[in-house]
């Protein structure tokens, strides 16, 4: 038996890509050794169990059963090296501030992690260093998935946009095209028709060329708009990354400006403050249909009541002067 | 505020019943040269005083002091008249919406609202009610600045026993509590005028310009749906509810449909400040909170808000 046709055996049970076209192989990312689908159905439906390949002792479990992408065994364990390396090792250029050198350490430091665990040199050294980095930088960690995931989302919402804007270019071309067609048509038959009334020839040809002129069609409006629009498109601006450079410069924006004060000046200890006459008004059918709300009246009051306190004229005063001097 | 500083009344702009509106510069002081606008009270004509939202502006621009309100530079009086000196700003947001050759896109939108509610935002955190917000009171800077002005019908967050008139608020930008009447309304009737701005601005025609005041709340429900009384307690106990028809509220398409550039973020934030029950309308902090000012595109930078093309100099 060569090669070719082992490929298309499942070494377990024996059947034949021939018999069953429609058999499939999957691996276990613990040993990779190629089972049929009907094989790991079989075997690990109760639970873990032992790999089924003679002298090899590795217990698999079905849930980490996949199909096989690459040919080549090594290169799909690597792929699977990598990508959970790097869902561990996620910084990019920006987290080191554009230090090229320091960027290059990091990757070559990756790049040794990976080929360790892929040749298996001193694996538990190195998995123990994984998970260490895993533990320090978790909040970095789930940073830069964030900030992938925002990238693709980006990058989804500008294709989504930019093939929107290009359909409506293109209907309103087609728009303008045919009018434009039926223009000529009109001047044709414009042209014949005042003729027809016996006026010059060069006059009313003259004539009816700039009425067409004049009718410049909306759609055509449309379309420069549109253009302007496609021009300062903010996506395309992200995309050539200036805008993003000049950001990081600017204060980051915030809804409030960064003028928002959430500290109140009381802290109430109970929720329940029973003033009869506020209760009472809170019952009345006018006052709760107008949207009259307690919490307000007593957010007003109590604020009011502790306006000032801790604010020292004397010592603001005394550092303004200072400013001013300075 | 110093005496040395003096000012010039150069043009007049405009008059009205109880103002006259002028430019003028500074004339010395801190910033000479300074452009302003004087708005002098006739007080000296009148034999009852003067005109109560004269003082009403004087009374709130005093304490307020934000890039997005209108500064008050200065009060002097001259031959009996009471002169308000106001920052000037040469547009407002209508003659923005109203010139059909300015493009404005969903990121000058976004700005133009966001400056809007952190003003509306200073003014309720100092508890007052501003109670006139519409485009034509969004004066805008050279600079692109939004500034809320006309102080006019403001007034602080009433106490439990006061009974407020509900005749406030050009009729267009009218909350459904007012419109019924109600006596006893707190910022939630600021955040539904800024919910029709937005809506106008998106639309560049006013949303729900009614007539008069009847057609004013057949309009406003027909676009938004009849309230009723499970989720609004109590609206049945207004007087001129029963006269009303009822419409059923816009379903999510229908919104959509109505305003086409809208992402579900901005429908999401026009919504909750058009909510019909008072106690349920998104309170300012909750509308800047909102996910449609950190999505794209992000708001555009003020000075390069879209202007007049006309200069009105």
């Amino acid at each position: 038996m060569d090669e070719e046709e082992r490929r298309e055996m499942c070494p377990i049970c024996k059947t034949d890509r021939y018999l069953s076209p429609n058999m499939r192989f999957l691996v276990n990312p613990e040993c990779y050794h190629k089972i049929c689908e009907s094989c790991v159905d079989r075997i690990f439906s109760l639970g873990p169990a032992q790999c089924p390949y003679l002298g090899c002792d590795k217990i698999l479990r079905r849930n980490k059963f996949k199909s096989q992408v690459f040919e080549d065994v090594g290169v799909e364990k690597e792929v699977d090296i990598r990508k959970r390396v790097f869902n561990v090792f996620n910084k990019t250029l920006d987290d080191f501030e554009g230090d090229q050198d320091e960027f290059n350490k990091y990757l070559e430091e990756v790049e040794d992690i990976i080929y360790n665990l892929d040749n298996g040199i001193d694996v538990v050294n190195v998995e123990e260093k994984l998970k260490s980095y895993e533990d320090m930088n978790r909040q970095l960690i789930l940073a830069n998935v964030e900030r992938s995931r925002q990238d693709i989302m980006n990058f989804e919402q500008r294709q989504k946009f930019e093939k929107e804007m290009k359909m409506k270019k293109r209907s309103l071309e087609r728009q303008i095209e045919q009018e434009e067609r039926a223009n000529a048509e009109w001047a044709k038959k414009e042209i014949v028709n005042q003729l027809s009334m016996g006026s010059s020839s060069d006059e009313v040809i003259e004539n009816v060329k700039k009425t067409v002129k004049l009718k410049k069609s909306s759609a055509r409006r449309k379309l420069e708009d549109l253009n302007k629009v496609l021009r300062n498109n903010p996506y395309t601006m992200l995309q050539n990354g200036k805008l993003r450079k000049k950001d990081v410069s600017k204060t980051p924006f915030t809804p409030f400006n960064g003028d928002r004060d959430l500290s109140k000046r009381y802290k109430l200890t109970t929720d329940i403050y029973n003033d009869p006459f506020i209760v009472q008004l809170e019952k009345r059918k006018d006052f709760v249909a107008s949207g009259f709300q307690t919490s307000v009246v007593y957010d007003r009051l109590l604020t009011e009541a502790f306006l000032g306190l801790g604010c020292y004229i004397s010592e603001e005063k005394k550092t303004q002067k200072s400013s001013l001097i300075l | 505020m110093s005496n040395l500083v003096s000012y010039t009344k150069e043009k007049k702009v405009g008059e009205g019943t109880f103002a006259v509106v002028y430019l003028g510069h500074q004339q010395n002081g801190p910033t000479p040269n300074r452009r302003v606008a004087i708005k002098e009270i006739k007080t000296s004509s009148f034999k009852d005083g003067m005109d109560m939202s004269a003082i009403r502006e004087m009374k709130f621009l005093q304490e307020l002091r934000h890039v997005n309100i209108i500064e008050l530079v200065d009060v002097y009086n001259e031959n009996e008249n009471l002169n308000l000196v106001l920052e000037f700003l040469p547009a407002d947001l209508e003659m923005i919406i109203k010139d059909k050759n300015i493009l404005f896109g969903q990121a000058d939108i976004k700005m133009w609202i966001l400056m809007t509610l952190r003003g509306v935002h200073h003014c309720h955190r100092n508890f007052i009610l501003h109670r006139d917000l519409k485009p034509n009171n969004l004066l805008l800077s050279p600079d692109g600045q939004l500034k809320i002005a006309d102080f006019g019908l403001a007034r602080a967050i009433p106490m439990p026993q006061d009974i407020l008139t509900s005749n406030v608020v050009t009729r267009w930008y009218r909350a459904p509590e007012l419109l019924f009447g109600g006596k006893h309304y707190t910022y939630s009737v600021d955040m539904w005028s800024v919910g029709v701005i937005f809506a106008e601005l998106m639309l560049r025609i006013p949303y729900l310009p009614g007539k008069d005041d009847v057609d004013q709340i057949d309009l406003t429900f027909r676009a938004l749906g009849t309230p009723t009384d499970r989720d609004w307690p109590e609206v049945s106990s207004f007087p001129s509810y029963n006269r009303i028809k009822i419409y059923p509220p816009p379903s999510r398409e229908e919104l959509r449909k109505r305003f086409i550039a809208a992402t579900e973020n901005a429908l999401n934030l026009m919504c909750g400040m058009l909510t019909m029950n008072p106690q349920k309308r998104w309170d300012v902090a909750q509308c800047l909170q909102s996910p449609y000012f950190i999505e794209l595109p992000e708001p555009t930078d003020p000075i390069e808000l879209p202007k007049l093309t006309k200069n009105e100099a």
